[in-house]
């Protein structure tokens, strides 16, 4: 696959409507660690939100927010039009509308990769399984790993996990998808099929939050990169600004450590 | 016969002193064997089980009655020659199962093996001798005939036949009890293997959900649920299984109206259930533990509510992880039932008991124990191996065999 496609996707403008919208964020974990100091982000439809941080700066305890795996204290968080509150239906609401693709896969090993892809949609959105399961395969095709579809988990090398973990999460169309540092538990030659995975994604229009160290991907892909540390959301900026002319010196530090 | 010799020299005899080990045991093991062997061929007398074996069978089930489990006995092998037919014409999707693998073509030896001879050593009439060849018949048959067309089944029809066993277990209830126009056979009336393995399979059969309701209770986030579980677990652990069945024999009749109170042996299988269920909770308990949050992350976030996450997601991984430590709660518990002997039920020990008080067959008390020890040696050796096969079949990480 070239890149070249994908580099011309962060030029498009996305249409204007704003699937998260987070003010004031603000987390405390149980121990008293305030993990979130007040973090406002907005995501527009269609866009591709990048975000990189030093480890423990709160990046993905942020993002796990939007879906409600993380709660917070203080702050509002409006997802596709719900607003997050303890009301579990919300919750439900949005989990559905939300995917995420994990660092750790979490694939469920006592499935094949065709069920792990089917168990939601039939269970959840309460389709035909045997509609599902065609939709499975074309999304299997997609990244590529068609022929694995009667294996399980464990048969499959790391990058391939990756990939029917983002095929599982598509198979809920969701309208949003988020990325908890998908390509750091991988072997260095399995980033590549990962990333390109993704790349082949941000065409499409959906929304997609990206918690990540890959520089080339943010440059590439990302409309817009941010920047978190300590819990605060730094810098916001698109990435030939972002990696290039910095405007927060805690950025400068950040890029100077990573480049 | 080369490669044989070779292989025995490598393995036994790799180093002198190897060889002075192998040596050594080979001579104490062929003495053991043949002190056994001895003993059980030519010394002991085996007509005590011979003239008991009905007994040990099924203790005192009336004898104009015993056609029922006659029956009994038809419909679960039958069902068990059809699940296992069945299973080898479905093999895992990842995999290519052989129709007769080596294992089965050994078991199939054994079994038809067992059914010719076991009835002759034992000295039954020919009548009963013959049912038994038919039962190692209708078993072969039909594992034979559901592994040849088992696989152009249509799904409807396979989905129903794992509910032939819940179905079956009921009716064997009516069948060994009586009621519903079957006349009744009271329980005192129970005995020996009948009484051991119906006592153990009720109790396998119900401390399973109770155990994982226990072990769902103690990992729960309301504070009295967890407690309740946590004492129940423990007072449970802390006290003998004898006790606690002398207790239950009492106690049913303080807690429950006089004639509500279950039969002496309904009240061992509910004290044996509430014992193994505790016991298994801790097994299951350990499962739930190995399964990583990130599991019930992956779900929530697909939307899968909490309910459907632990069915779906969290139990199936648990439960394959605790199997092990499950089937050796469900053997020890098959081995507790000879504690119903102790308050004066006549399972498989109580029945030996009252054998050996006979005097007719005074001192012969090696035979019958052997017997027992064989007997159950059998019934946990099948345990085993169906948790085995299990295992293997629900391991994903197994290589396919291609």
């Amino acid at each position: 696959m070239t890149t070249t496609p994908a580099a011309a996707a962060n030029t498009v403008v996305p249409a204007n409507t704003v699937m998260i919208e987070a003010q004031g964020v603000q987390k405390w974990y149980p121990n008293g660690f305030h993990a979130l100091r007040g973090c406002d982000l907005r995501v527009n439809r269609g866009e591709v939100v990048v975000i990189m941080g030093p480890s423990g700066s709160g990046k993905s305890t942020f993002i796990r927010t939007f879906n409600a795996l993380e709660d917070f204290q203080k702050g509002r968080i409006v997802v596709d039009g719900i607003a997050l509150s303890n009301d579990l239906r919300n919750i439900d609401a949005i989990r559905r509308e939300v995917g995420m693709v994990f660092q750790q896969f979490n694939l469920f090993p006592h499935l094949t990769v065709l069920d792990n892809l089917t168990l939601a949609p039939v269970l959840v959105r309460k389709r035909a399984k045997a509609e599902v399961e065609r939709q499975a395969m074309a999304l299997l095709q997609r990244v590529g790993i068609a022929e694995q579809a009667s294996k399980f988990p464990g048969q499959l090398s790391g990058g391939q996990q990756q990939r029917v973990a983002i095929a599982r999460a598509l198979c809920m169309e969701p309208r949003i998808l988020l990325f908890d540092e998908p390509t750091s538990a991988l072997d260095p030659e399995m980033v590549r099929e990962v990333l390109d995975v993704m790349r082949n994604l941000a065409e499409d229009d959906i929304t997609m939050v990206v918690v990540t160290h890959e520089v080339k991907f943010a440059e590439q892909v990302a409309h817009r990169v941010v920047l978190m540390a300590e819990g605060e959301v730094v810098e916001e900026a698109p990435p030939q600004v972002f990696f290039n002319t910095p405007s927060h010196e805690r950025t400068r530090r950040f890029l100077d450590q990573i480049l | 016969m080369n490669s044989l010799l070779r292989r025995l020299r490598h393995e036994l005899f790799a180093t002198p002193g190897d060889a002075v080990l192998s040596v050594a045991l080979l001579a104490l093991l062929t003495l053991a064997m043949g002190g056994l062997l001895r003993w059980a061929l030519v010394q002991a007398n085996w007509a005590v089980i011979q003239a008991n074996s009905t007994l040990f069978a099924v203790g005192r089930y009336p004898a104009e009655q015993q056609w029922r489990l006659w029956l009994l006995t038809s419909l679960l092998v039958g069902a068990a020659g059809l699940s296992w037919g069945l299973l080898r014409a479905h093999p895992r999707a990842d995999r290519q199962g052989l129709l007769w693998p080596r294992n089965d073509r050994v078991a199939v030896g054994l079994l038809a093996g067992l059914a010719v001879w076991l009835p002759w050593a034992l000295g039954l009439t020919g009548g009963i001798q013959a049912r038994w060849w038919g039962l190692a018949a209708l078993l072969i048959g039909l594992r034979w005939l559901a592994g040849r067309q088992g696989a152009s089944w249509p799904p409807r029809l396979l989905k129903l036949v794992p509910l032939v066993w819940p179905l079956l277990y009921l009716t064997g209830m009516v069948l060994i009890g009586g009621g519903m126009g079957v006349a009744k056979v009271s329980p005192s009336e129970w005995g020996g293997l009948l009484l051991t393995l119906l006592s153990a399979s009720f109790a396998i059969l119900l401390c399973f959900p109770l155990g994982v309701l226990l072990a769902l209770g103690r990992r729960s986030e309301l504070p009295l649920l967890r407690w309740a579980s946590v004492i129940y677990i423990e007072f449970i652990r802390g006290a003998p299984l004898i006790t606690l069945l002398f207790l239950g024999q009492n106690i049913f009749g303080f807690l429950l109206p006089n004639g509500l109170a279950p039969e002496r042996v309904w009240r061992a299988a509910w004290v044996l259930t509430f014992f193994a269920a505790a016991y298994l909770a801790e097994a299951v308990r350990s499962g739930l533990a190995a399964v990583p949050t990130g599991q019930v992350e992956a779900a929530r976030s697909l939307g899968l509510s909490q309910a459907r996450a632990l069915q779906h997601v969290v139990l199936p991984q648990a439960l394959r992880v605790a199997l092990p430590a499950m089937v050796g709660q469900f053997i020890s518990l098959l081995q507790d039932t000879t504690l119903l002997s102790l308050i004066g039920l006549l399972e498989l020990l109580g029945v030996a008991r009252t054998v050996m008080a006979n005097p007719e067959f005074l001192g012969k008390n090696a035979e019958v124990y052997l017997t027992l020890a064989v007997l159950f040696w059998c019934c946990c050796a099948a345990l085993g191996l169906g948790s085995r096969a299990l295992e293997r079949r629900l391991d994903p990480r197994t290589v396919p065999s291609r």
